[in-house]
């Protein structure tokens, strides 16, 4: 059995996340998740607070385990949002894009735990200063919004620079990733890819056949220009996109208009002509859609295969 | 199917490229692909015609392959 100090904390079977995924992370997923054992976390992106409002309770009538929120800090209702999981006694929330500090004190005065994602050790050190009940160390291997560094160069360095338990991310979804990330010290992980073709989850179903036919160098990332790059899949769009950015014609705000709306295109129209399908390079290793239950269950059973097994080539 | 269109369609397959964007004066760089993009076309290339392409500076264009498939053919 697989038991550690994230399942303790979270009170949760599996030292499992599903990351929060901007207009894909809803209620349903967010519940398959936590009954299977893992941690479920239902997106807030730039919704309004009545919709995280209605998502958090139909979570909470699809299961009683614990499930958490993840709260986009870039989000024009961030101020209300943060307030909504403190009135809805969320038992968990996840932070991105930025820096989470302003929000922490309310939030753990509540008994909220707050697990911030964190790109380098610096904001590390800042949100357990201010509090940080563990953190997610996400590498640019990931879908999604992304920093420069890659799991396995940030996870170790970041266990290094904080005390609290440390959750690894980006480009894993299978037990030779977990084993690996609980080598590099993580005692935990979340997986974003690996959930977006859960048969629970309510992506369409185009999106989901991009990832499923996905091979290992079919990501790319988009967004440099503006600072904030995104890893997608390669399509014509964001071969576009990628191209108007190092056009100096191009003006920034033509750009973001091109690009504006894109991943809702992608997560609720399908649509390949003008959507963002963000997606993490490790895709190519995901061959079917199965429920989170079966998703998480084989994982962790080839995990611990793999952690008991040692090392074949230690004598 | 000539041997242009065949390989548009597996551009547009592999890399779900637009193929009305593909001419054979496109250029990889025109369609966004990189060296290691262009090594699976070869590979893809090589299954669907049954011939052994070499890819080196030469082969600069979508035309260009479509030359030397013909060449093999
Ligand atoms: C489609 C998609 C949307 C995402 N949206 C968010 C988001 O809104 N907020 C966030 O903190 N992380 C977001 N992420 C990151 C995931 O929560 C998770 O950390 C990441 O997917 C882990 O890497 P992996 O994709 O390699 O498993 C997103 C990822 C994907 C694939």
């Amino acid at each position: 059995m697989i038991h550690t100090p994230i399942c303790d904390l979270l009170g949760i079977r599996y030292p499992v996340l599903q990351g929060g995924m901007a207009w894909i992370a809803d209620a349903e997923l967010a519940a398959a998740v936590s009954n299977a054992g893992g941690l479920g976390i239902i997106s807030a992106m730039n919704a309004g607070g009545d919709w995280v409002r209605e998502q958090i309770r139909k979570a909470k009538s699809l299961t009683s385990q614990p499930f958490g929120v993840n709260i986009m800090l870039a989000s024009p209702h961030v101020e209300e949002v943060a307030q909504i999981v403190v009135e809805e006694q969320v038992a968990v929330v996840t932070t991105g894009a930025g820096n989470p500090s302003k929000y922490m004190k309310a939030w753990l005065g509540a008994g909220i735990k707050v697990i911030p994602v964190v790109a380098s050790t610096g904001m590390a050190k800042l949100v357990v200063r201010n509090g940080a009940s563990a953190v997610i160390a996400e590498g640019g291997e990931s879908g999604g919004h992304v920093g420069e560094l890659s799991t396995i160069v940030l996870v170790p360095q970041v266990c290094d620079a904080v005390d609290v338990p440390v959750i690894a991310a980006g480009g894993i979804a299978d037990g030779r990733g977990i084993a690996a990330a609980f080598a590099l010290g993580a005692s935990g992980v979340q997986m974003g890819t690996a959930f977006l073709v859960a048969r629970e989850c309510n992506v369409h179903q185009n999106y989901k056949d991009k990832v499923l036919k996905a091979k290992d160098i079919d990501t790319m990332r988009t967004g440099i220009r503006s600072g904030h790059p995104v890893r997608v899949l390669k399509n014509q769009f964001a071969r576009d996109y990628a191209k108007m950015e190092f056009d100096s014609n191009v003006t920034d705000e033509a750009l973001e208009q091109y690009g504006a709306g894109s991943l809702r295109k992608a997560a609720v129209e399908g649509d390949n002509q003008q959507g963002s399908f963000m997606c993490g390079q490790i895709a190519g290793m995901i061959q079917e859609e199965r429920t989170a239950s079966e998703i998480i269950k084989s994982i962790m059973a080839q995990t611990e295969q793999i952690v008991t097994g040692g090392c074949p080539w230690v004598k | 199917m000539s041997t242009f269109e065949k390989v548009v369609e597996i551009l547009v397959e592999a890399k779900d490229l637009e193929a009305g964007n593909i001419t054979e004066t496109s250029t990889w760089d025109d369609l966004g692909l990189d060296s290691l993009d262009t090594v699976e076309l070869v590979m893809s290339v090589e299954d669907a015609f049954g011939v052994s392409l070499e890819m080196d500076e030469t082969m600069q264009t979508v035309g260009d392959v479509v030359k030397a498939i013909e060449a093999l053919k």
